[in-house]
């Protein structure tokens, strides 16, 4: 009995601390997707939360000058309106001065000293009634509360995907990770069965080294690397003839500094499966490739999987090797240099940063959704099984 | 690998080729008050099959305007010019010269980060032709040659740099109605000014809005407020010993332009917020105070370039107008201006480049920008006319009749300090720090160099 109450008591604080990470985490990206497809002129006046609410917004419009008049019944009128048509905006409280924004409530009539009244409506547009001619060259100023009825829109996205650049960026950037995931991957499942199903000289100081590779910081690297291609490629003897600073760079950067860690993790995967199937596999005459491709390889799926999606994010989310190794200029920049430029350029419109960021952070979330699975799998599977 | 290389390489060139699609030319040739003359002697010129990168820090709509400055370029060589913006310019430049795959031209916001490139000789010199030359054509011709005068590794002084798009920073904008609304009007001295801020306290209103916030950037428009005080209270050579250090940061007379900034900007009474929002505000957001209604702010000190940042249905001198920052009366110093601006140089030199470089000093290459809008220049020769709007014809205005222009000190320091400890410096003072204090350990920082 007091066993049982205990479980439930510490189940209960697991459930709670494990709610309130899921809310954490949630929480930013759902008032990012909100914010990202409202109003512009309703982001910059409210925040995600009350966008299912009307937003109030105060604002002045000048009226007609007296050139606008036009006499009906003896009597002479202005007419005019605050809002553009079909905007659904409406008219909460006006007044004459900043000050006092609530001075009327709409309907009212203001009478003005000279007997000319001044009528706002609800729906925006305005009448001044006068009975003598009005003679004013410049409109008066009138302030008024307006209620913006809450509207969601896709143009924010539209715009970002085209006029913004983000689109051709997202191509940039599948452009850059497919490769940049696939290579390393290949490469390392080769290394890693070597180095732990063959037998060869200094087997144990190639993994070491590869090992110590990993704590070497990429930041040092960055420059060296990027001159050692550029000269290989334009002044070495039989130059190979890539440009400076292409997609070739890229890839072959991003498989470099992400090889120690996809060797070191395939090969405490490889080296943990059983020594028996390799055994037997030997004795039926398998050549090393054979037994790779057909038994080490197909168990090795979990740990592969995790890698890539390791790989992959690492990629995707990555700004500086790109732009190291990429550079500027529209077929170039990646989608996390986009945003940033956008962070620059566009730094003041929420609408845009917001749409902006939830493009680039789709494909990390249905990766992760997707291959969840394989994710938590694979992690346990490189560092359990350590062999 | 031969397959995955032949495949970068058709992407490569499939970006190339979007970046260098024709443009069709913006202003038609022969019409408008452009020079049209200059581009003779470029069409004799035949530079087919050559290509110049440029890039710089000129994104979204300056992006398009230079390209399609460019384009006329372009359509009288044959060459192709590739320009390409960034946000992070600084990094890239850096990056590209030191790993040996420089473009051939770039566009520098800040001559200090040119005069560290020329220290490791990756810029290429121009020659003392090219000094005269903006000597000659530039108004305040000796203070442009020397701002583009560096030394290189072995300590030669040499010319690099042409200014091409000058900002001018000694604004005040406000919004006209609101002055009207409440009797204020433009001040022409900055008693008057101060005056007038006093006036709207007294009116129960705010006077200033200022915004430290930008990024990684943040600090500089305090900078730019320092430097339009320093020139308002002191003679022009206390400010260029001041940007050498001949005159240390805690200078009695620098430690007065802090304090007389702390009067506007640590005074609850005079911004918008109080001087907590002063470090925390975005530069971009700060106008909008200007705007909201009723209005947060009646004043706000910015260079021309802030009504980027404007809400998208505000006008430029209409609903929104802008007056120099005014001198003192008591003082006589005359109208200094604060500026600023972009300066062209070579990175790696070929036929081409030389000629781009020729063509983009010429008066037209001014003119077709000044056309397109957000572009001020101090070439002589160009013709005032080709301003797209009064509001840059005021501006351009300004920055040739000024009685002394400066350029700005931040922009002109050692990275460390311009870009670093000054910076950092004005957010610490509106933060309540003393001025002597910030002051102090600028300078510190500076003979730590």
């Amino acid at each position: 009995m007091i066993n049982a109450q205990r479980f439930s008591v510490s189940s209960g604080i697991k459930h709670l601390i494990v709610l309130a990470f899921v809310v954490l985490w949630t929480l930013p990206t759902a008032g990012l997707l909100v914010s990202s497809v409202r109003d512009a002129d309703q982001l910059i006046v409210s925040g995600w939360w009350t966008a299912l609410v009307a937003t109030e917004r105060n604002a002045a419009h000048r009226t007609g000058t007296a050139d606008s008049q036009v006499e009906v019944d003896n009597q002479f009128r202005i007419d005019g309106e605050f809002f553009r048509e079909d905007s659904g905006r409406t008219v909460v409280s006006w007044g004459t001065g900043g000050r006092n924004l609530d001075e009327f409530q709409a309907g009212d009539t203001w009478v003005q000293d000279d007997g000319s009244r001044l009528t706002v409506n609800e729906d925006g547009s305005y009448v001044w009634l006068s009975e003598q001619p009005f003679e004013h060259a410049r409109g008066i100023r009138l302030f008024y509360i307006a209620a913006i009825p809450p509207r969601f829109t896709m143009a924010n996205y539209e715009r970002v995907l085209a006029a913004e650049g983000i689109g051709r960026a997202f191509v940039n950037s599948v452009t850059v990770t497919l490769p940049a995931t696939f290579i390393p991957i290949l490469i390392a499942a080769f290394a890693a069965y070597a180095l732990s199903w063959m037998n060869f000289w200094g087997r144990s100081f190639f993994l070491a080294a590869i090992v110590g590779l990993l704590v070497v910081p990429l930041q040092m690297a960055l420059i060296p690397v990027l001159s050692t291609y550029n000269w290989l490629g334009q002044t070495w003897v039989g130059s190979l003839g890539w440009e400076p600073r292409s997609y070739l760079g890229v890839w072959l950067a991003h498989t470099g500094f992400g090889l120690p860690l996809a060797v070191y993790l395939l090969r405490n995967y490889m080296a943990g499966l059983p020594r028996e199937i390799m055994e037997s596999a030997r004795m039926d005459g398998a050549t090393h490739f054979k037994i790779f491709i057909t038994i080490v390889l197909p168990l090795s799926v979990p740990a592969l999987a995790s890698f890539a999606i390791f790989q992959f994010l690492w990629v995707w989310n990555d700004l500086l090797v790109a732009i190291v190794f990429l550079g500027q200029g529209e077929g170039r920049t990646v989608l996390t240099a986009q945003l940033r430029e956008l962070l620059g350029s566009r730094g003041d419109n929420w609408e845009i940063l917001t749409s902006g960021a939830f493009v680039t952070m789709i494909v990390p979330l249905l990766v992760f959704i997707s291959m969840q699975r394989y994710f938590v799998r694979g992690m346990l599977a490189g560092s359990v099984k350590g062999g | 690998m031969i397959k995955k290389r032949t495949l970068a390489v058709a992407i490569t060139s499939a970006a190339l080729a979007t970046g260098a699609m024709a443009q069709d030319l913006h202003f038609p040739i022969g019409e408008g008050p452009f020079s049209w003359d200059w581009l003779e002697e470029f069409e004799n010129l035949d530079l087919s099959g050559q290509t110049v990168t440029i890039t710089g820090p000129w994104l979204g709509g300056e992006q398009d305007s230079i390209r399609r400055v460019l384009a006329y370029f372009e359509d009288a060589t044959g060459a192709n010019v590739d320009y390409s913006g960034s946000d992070s310019f600084e990094q890239q430049i850096q990056v590209d010269t030191q790993a040996g795959s420089p473009p051939n031209m770039a566009i520098f916001p800040q001559p200090g980060l040119a005069e560290d490139l020329a220290r490791q000789d990756l810029l290429v010199p121009l020659g003392s032709d090219a000094a005269d030359w903006v000597r000659e054509n530039f108004s305040d011709g000796d203070g442009w040659a020397d701002l583009g005068t560096f030394e290189n590794s072995s300590g030669e002084e040499d010319f690099y740099g042409v200014m091409y798009r000058v900002d001018l920073k000694s604004l005040v904008w406000y919004v006209p109605d609101n002055f009207e609304d409440y009797g204020y009007e433009v001040p022409t001295s900055m008693e008057e000014m101060i005056a007038l801020s006093d006036q709207m306290v007294a009116d129960g209103e705010t006077p200033w809005t200022i915004g430290l916030g930008s990024g990684a950037a943040t600090g500089w428009p305090g900078t730019d407020w320092i430097e339009d005080l320093m020139l308002r209270l002191h003679e022009p050579e206390v400010y260029d010993g001041w940007v050498t250090n001949d005159i240390p940061f805690n200078d009695p007379r620098v430690i007065e332009a802090i304090e007389l900034f702390g009067e506007f900007a640590r005074n609850p009474d005079y911004v918008a917020g109080g001087p907590q929002a002063v470090a925390t505000t975005d530069f971009r957001d700060a106008p909008q105070a200007l705007f909201d209604i009723p209005p947060r702010a009646f004043m706000h000190r910015q260079a021309n370039f802030i009504p980027a940042f404007f809400p998208d249905d505000v006008v430029v001198g209409e609903d929104v107008d802008f007056f120099y920052m005014p001198s003192y009366d008591g003082k006589d110093l005359g109208d200094p201006v604060l500026s600023a601006g972009t300066m062209m140089a070579i990175t790696r030199d070929s036929n081409a480049t030389r000629a781009l470089m020729q063509f983009l000093q010429t008066p037209l290459a001014h003119e077709l920008w000044m056309a397109q809008g957000e572009f001020l220049t101090v070439h002589l020769g160009a013709n005032t006319e080709a301003y797209a709007s009064d509001v840059l014809r005021r501006q351009g205005e300004i920055l040739l009749g000024a009685d002394t222009v400066r350029f700005d000190a931040s922009d002109m320091m050692p990275a460390a300090i311009g870009a670093g400890t000054f910076w950092t410096g004005m957010v610490d003072f509106v933060g309540g720090a003393s001025a002597q204090e910030i002051a102090d350990d600028i300078q510190r920082s500076w003979d730590d160099l």
